[in-house]
């Protein structure tokens, strides 16, 4: 394979090699990519996410959905909208849009777009604020893994670190994963009242439905405000 | 190159600094939910939840009950339910038994919890007039209810004093001392006391959250089924144009 200087295509040569070893690395790439970036998302282990009934007041076992960490109620912040979610664990660092409500009274999501951001469900606490702050993201888009694509390997212990409009960030941690079916909601468990500062990330899991669009569950991480810091 | 993709990108994120910014305004402006956990009363052993979610002048209710009563007359039992208020906006405790017949009736809980002010039936009329409308009513021992209806005066206004609370009537005979089992129901003389005295019982709360219906759609489905095989098949055919060009180069150098 070796050229001679004196040849005279030895440009046509050089060129020729250069240009195999482009394909050669753009094919690497190329199936790379399409390994990689289209596995299907994490799911959370079944063991994590065995659903605990709801508590019936009264019962001795009222209590299974509290955490263990139970946050002194003076670390909770007054209201200031989150403008900045990071995820260590999941390596997750994104700015936070606002979402409402869809006319039929579904939660809106943030867009289906390329690195579309995690949103903050405007009709519930701030974060930090005593009460579930609902915070939602895509798993994927039509064609990509989103900003919550790995929210089923999250685990208890993890930390989220919220930072708000005030400047100070509010450093919660994972408590328990719950995985539901969106036919079954579970929407007091989730988005019921709560008597420390917690939060809540939504995203999808659960088998893909290509009749309707949607996946068939939702991942829910609960987590407890255990700390908060200046930005 | 460097030119054109900043030429598509400025437009690019105004129009998602657009939509962003567009998405609070097209939320419903305000809805403010109350919550409640049902407890049983007269030893019904059933427990529920009930979110009422009030916007715009409607309640959207969403209740899931399971435990109560299952058949009566061989047919799934039919149990009314409404959202009582006007009174203390608490659940009887025993001591409300004032006949001491061991069932607290629907009118000794009454001081408690108030009169109906909405009644929650599967259809048509949600009126105190339809409040012992059996053939309305949810039936079974376990169920789920969700119904959006115009919500009335009386009834906003016992929400948001904290005063209205969740019933569901209808006991099992069966649970009942043999006295009571012969009483007559103190509503509806035609039916024994059981078919209408209280099985479960929860004041509604303010909720902390203006509680979204059902799940979260989050995801595109992109990611769901597996490796992309046209990115596959693309990355082969340029492995197959590195083998071609090399072939080619070797041919070259040989001439």
């Amino acid at each position: 394979m070796r050229v001679r200087n004196e040849n005279g295509s030895v440009g046509g040569h050089r060129l020729m090699a250069v240009g195999a070893t482009v394909l050669v690395l753009a094919g690497l790439g190329t199936v790379a990519v399409g390994l990689w970036g289209n596995s299907p998302p994490p799911q959370p282990p079944t063991a994590l996410t065995t659903p605990t009934p709801y508590p019936v007041p009264g019962s001795p076992v009222a209590s299974p959905v509290t955490p263990a960490k139970l946050t002194p109620a003076r670390l909770a912040l007054s209201a200031s909208v989150p403008t900045r979610l990071v995820i260590p664990a999941i390596g997750v660092d994104s700015h936070l849009i606002r979402l409402g409500l869809n006319p039929d009274g579904t939660v809106q999501v943030p867009p289906l777009a390329l690195h579309s951001p995690a949103g903050w469900y405007q009709h519930s606490p701030t974060p930090g604020q005593i009460g579930p702050a609902v915070i939602l993201g895509h798993v994927d888009t039509y064609s990509q893994r989103s900003v919550f694509y790995r929210l089923g390997d999250m685990r208890p212990g993890d930390h989220i670190a919220v930072t708000r409009a005030d400047h100070k960030v509010a450093v919660f941690t994972v408590d328990r994963i719950g995985d539901y079916p969106k036919a079954d909601f579970p929407q007091l468990q989730v988005y019921g009242n709560t008597s420390t500062a917690q939060l809540r990330l939504i995203t999808c899991g659960g088998d893909y439905d290509a009749a309707t669009g949607h996946y068939l569950n939702n991942i829910v991480i609960y987590a407890t405000l255990t700390s908060t810091h200046p930005a | 190159m460097l030119k054109k993709s900043a030429f598509i990108a400025v437009p690019a994120l105004a129009l998602f600094a657009a939509v962003a910014a567009a998405s609070p305004a097209m939320a419903a402006s305000t809805s403010t939910s109350y919550q409640a956990t049902l407890a049983p009363i007269n030893g019904s052993h059933a427990s529920g939840t009930v979110v009422v979610t009030v916007a715009g002048g409607q309640a959207t209710v969403t209740e899931k009950v399971t435990g109560l009563a299952a058949t009566f007359g061989g047919k799934p039992y039919p149990h009314v339910q409404h959202i009582h208020v006007g009174g203390k906006g608490v659940c009887p405790t025993t001591a409300a038994d004032t006949s001491k017949d061991g069932v607290i009736s629907t009118t000794e809980g009454a001081p408690f919890y108030g009169g109906i002010g909405t009644t929650l039936s599967t259809s048509g009329d949600v009126s105190p007039a339809a409040g012992t409308t059996l053939t309305v009513a949810p039936a079974g021992s376990t169920f789920t209810y969700q119904r959006t209806f115009p919500l009335n005066a009386v009834t906003l206004a016992s929400l948001q004093a904290g005063t209205a609370v969740v019933v569901v009537h209808g006991l099992d005979p069966a649970t009942l001392s043999a006295a009571a089992q012969k009483e007559k129901s103190d509503l509806v003389p035609s039916l024994p006391l059981a078919a209408t005295s209280p099985a479960l019982c929860g004041t509604l709360v303010a909720s902390q959250v203006g509680m979204p219906v059902g799940g979260a759609q989050t995801g595109g489905g992109g990611t769901s089924t597996g490796p992309n095989l046209g990115l596959l098949g693309l990355g082969g055919g340029l492995f197959v144009a590195a083998a071609g060009t090399l072939v080619a180069r070797r041919k070259m150098a040989r001439n």
